[in-house]
């Protein structure tokens, strides 16, 4: 396990179900909420939600990123800058 | 680093139409766009709802038990969900007779926190022409 899903979430959001666009920018959503240094995970079964736009959100922002793949759905561990 | 404002104008009906749909689509996706862009450049949109529009705002829509469709109103709600801003033409409202209550303002029962406003056509018109696109549906 990384260092970031290895931790305790400050927050969990769930959007299984959900298609993109709504997983990032429910994500974002969130995560703006969220204060410095806290963990955000997202539970998502959008390949493209999960493989794609999040992960370069994340990266866009400066924010640590990992993805853990279960079957059928991502645990994606985001930590605010 | 720049700010593009879009405004997505709503005039159809909101069934026999993909018109409405795809405004609320494209308005949700909008949102979604900042991760291509360069850093700091920003997309803000709105979403009015004017004329024949404002029928899209409407509670309690049967679009499954008429039409065989999912309704517009948990796109609407949707919409709300994610921060949108959301306009809907005061003097078409009261046109149609309708009253506040008759309309989707607020999206809590899904955790929404943004609010729907009613606003005069000439307060929808200034934020057209403060806007870089306009996209009418």
């Amino acid at each position: 396990m990384g260092e970031l899903s290895s931790a305790t979430p400050t927050e969990t959001l769930d959007v299984l179900g959900r298609v993109c666009p709504y997983p990032l920018v429910l994500t974002k959503k969130a995560i703006e909420k969220l204060p410095s240094g806290a963990i955000l995970k997202v539970i998502c079964d959008a390949p493209a939600s999960a493989e794609d736009s999040i992960p370069r959100f994340a990266e866009k922002q400066g924010f640590k990123f990992e993805s853990v793949r279960n079957e059928g759905y991502w645990e994606l561990y985001i930590q605010k800058k | 680093m720049a700010t593009t404002k879009l405004a997505f104008i709503v005039k159809s009906l909101p069934y026999k139409t993909e018109a409405s749909r795809l405004a609320l689509t494209h308005a949700i996706a909008s949102q979604t766009v900042e991760i291509y862009l360069e850093d700091g450049d920003l997309v803000e949109p709105l979403l009015a709802f004017v004329g024949d529009g404002v029928l899209n705002c409407l509670r309690n829509q049967k679009a499954m038990q008429h039409y065989g469709i999912t309704s517009l109103e948990q796109h609407l709600k949707n919409a709300l969900l994610l921060d949108l801003r959301v306009l809907i033409c005061k003097e078409d409202v009261e046109r149609f007779g309708l009253s506040e209550d008759a309309l989707i303002m607020d999206a809590e029962d899904i955790g929404g926190e943004t609010r729907a406003s009613i606003a005069p056509f000439n307060e929808i018109m200034k934020e057209m022409d403060s806007s870089d696109h306009l996209l009418f549906f």
